[in-house]
């Protein structure tokens, strides 16, 4: 921290020491980046101006570079998501008969619906996409071991939201081939052994019916959002007390201006947004019909990311309640990982770990392929 | 900001532990009593009100305005069915909901079979699998024809 020894500003005045003779705009600053931007401590002692220039001189790692940006791309899309969430939401109405009705007015008649509708839908995929291989890179560097055990459940917890996120608003647009994707995905869910009939309790009931819809929607608009900027909020807090990242990997990777920084998450998030578009023009999510319930089309294909389940549900005789409790089980085992790998961190140990973790991951990807292989025939 | 000087606050003497354990013990077991009204009052809300289907008895319709072979999907609440023409006389109801996943099944007329969209569950106009992942057999519903008319039990 080498701020400005200089006590006495210049006499004029602006609005910034007017107000902050009013309020502590530090803590106010210091509140704003736990959700973003800035990963070293803020002294909210200190007035406004000089917390700016400490945080603007204090050397960041070379950060917004290869696996280490998907935190902050998954912190983009968070952004893009909630954006769009609220231009969608003005126009969206929550009922079986409007739900299929007001989306297509979206994506039909208004200006530039389908743009915002798609970037949405796109964004929701890159971000469950960007934060499961966020998780996979905390993996890969061992960055759950102590002190970072709350990071690592911030991630894991994270995933789960956006997950969670993503299957909540797909059954929204109430399509024929979202709303019985999303009741296949519910059976398993609801066939889980004591977990399954609390959510069903708590989601509505087994029937996806107007009840379901608008715990859905309120699930999807305001509780699981909030939740997410929570775990944003501990993960930063988290960051400023353990620092980036491990000693040995800075040191490997240098540190830069924190304004070369700032300007790396520029050019980054432009890229992403490249992205972005280019998807939500050339391979926009198709609209089948309204859901009916008394009618199931054939071809409804799980997520992406549930397609593993999925295949094993299909190829194997497994019962759907073994099926689902493996995935929570899975989960959960996930969160405790760094409670299981306390101990001595040996180079052979980590590699075992690291190979471990690659088996699991390719087991995964070979059922994923399958499971996608399995819906063109 | 100077900091003003801290005078050292003055604490009760401490209650013998006995009783301070039997303190502590009474307004936890009451914060506990709080918290289980709290959660059944919030419970007793959320618990989404149960859809029945009014109607036990559904009329599908004139026999006489089926075909001998052919199966309708009756659109009836939670328990959709499917009822088909055996013969002259022989009608049957059956469950169009699949024990596996629930979704709503076709109605194969040439095989006389019900066929589930969804992962190619098969069933014969019993109520038997036939092939496919789900384990348990369709609820079949009794049937009576009355002044030609057909009414279902469901």
């Amino acid at each position: 921290m080498n701020g400005p020894g200089r006590q006495d500003p210049p006499a004029r005045q602006g609005w910034v020491d007017w107000l902050e003779q009013r309020v502590n705009l530090s803590e106010i600053f210091s509140f704003l980046t736990h959700f973003g931007l800035v990963y070293t401590p803020v002294d909210t002692r200190k007035p406004v101006r000089e917390v700016l220039h400490d945080v603007a001189a204090e050397p960041v790692p070379r950060y917004a570079h290869g696996a280490r940006a998907l935190g902050l791309l998954a912190a983009i899309l968070f952004g893009l998501q909630i954006v769009t969430g609220v231009l969608l939401a003005y126009y969206y109405r929550p009922t079986p008969e409007a739900a299929f009705e007001s989306t297509r007015t979206i994506v039909r008649d208004l200006p530039g619906g389908w743009f915002i509708h798609q970037m949405h839908a796109w964004g929701s995929w890159l971000l469950v996409a960007v934060i499961v291989l966020r998780l996979l890179r905390l993996f890969w560097e061992g960055l759950y071991r102590a002190p970072r055990e709350v990071l690592w459940w911030c991630a894991v917890a994270m995933t789960w939201v956006v997950i969670q996120s993503d299957f909540t608003g797909r059954l929204l647009t109430w399509d024929s081939h979202t709303y019985w994707g999303t009741v296949r995905g519910l059976e398993v869910v609801w066939a889980i052994p004591i977990a399954g009939p609390v959510l069903a309790f708590l989601l509505g009931g087994r029937t996806v019916n107007e009840d379901v819809l608008i715990r859905f929607y309120v699930l999807h608009l305001m509780v699981l959002p909030v939740f997410y900027a929570g775990f944003l909020y501990l993960t930063f807090a988290t960051l400023r007390r353990v620092g980036l990242s491990r000693p040995e990997a800075a040191r490997d990777q240098g540190t830069i201006h924190y304004r070369e920084h700032v300007y790396s998450m520029t050019m980054l998030t432009v890229g992403l947004f490249a992205v972005l578009v280019t998807l939500a023009t050339l391979l926009p999510f198709r609209f089948h019909a309204a859901a009916d319930p008394y009618a199931t089309p054939g071809g409804v294909r799980p997520p992406w990311y549930m397609l593993a389940p999925y295949a094993l549900l299909q190829h194997l005789p497994v019962p759907a309640w073994l099926s689902g409790l493996g995935l929570l089980a899975a989960a959960i085992a996930v969160l405790l990982l760094p409670l299981w790998l306390r101990g001595d961190d040996t180079p052979g140990r980590r590699r075992r770990l690291r190979l471990a973790g690659v088996a699991v991951l390719a087991v995964w990807l070979a059922l994923s392929v399958l499971g996608a292989l399995l819906e063109r025939r | 900001m100077p900091i003003p000087e801290e005078r050292p606050i003055r604490l009760p003497a401490p209650a013998p532990p006995d009783r301070r354990r039997f303190l502590t013990v009474l307004s936890q077991a009451f914060l506990a009593l709080w918290g289980l009204g709290a959660a059944a009052v919030v419970g007793a809300y959320l618990k989404a009100p149960e859809k029945r289907d009014a109607e036990r008895t559904v009329n599908a319709g004139l026999l006489a305005d089926y075909r001998v072979g052919e199966g309708r999907l009756v659109r009836h609440g939670i328990t959709p069915f499917y009822v088909v023409r055996l013969d002259a006389t022989r009608v049957l109801a059956l469950s169009a909901v699949c024990t596996h996943v629930r979704c709503i099944l076709g109605y194969d007329p040439a095989r006389r079979t019900l066929v589930c969209p969804c992962h190619d569950g098969r069933f014969d106009l019993s109520g038997n699998v036939l092939s496919g992942p789900p384990s348990r057999p369709l609820p079949g519903y009794p049937v009576s024809v009355r002044a030609g008319e057909i009414f279902v039990q469901v």
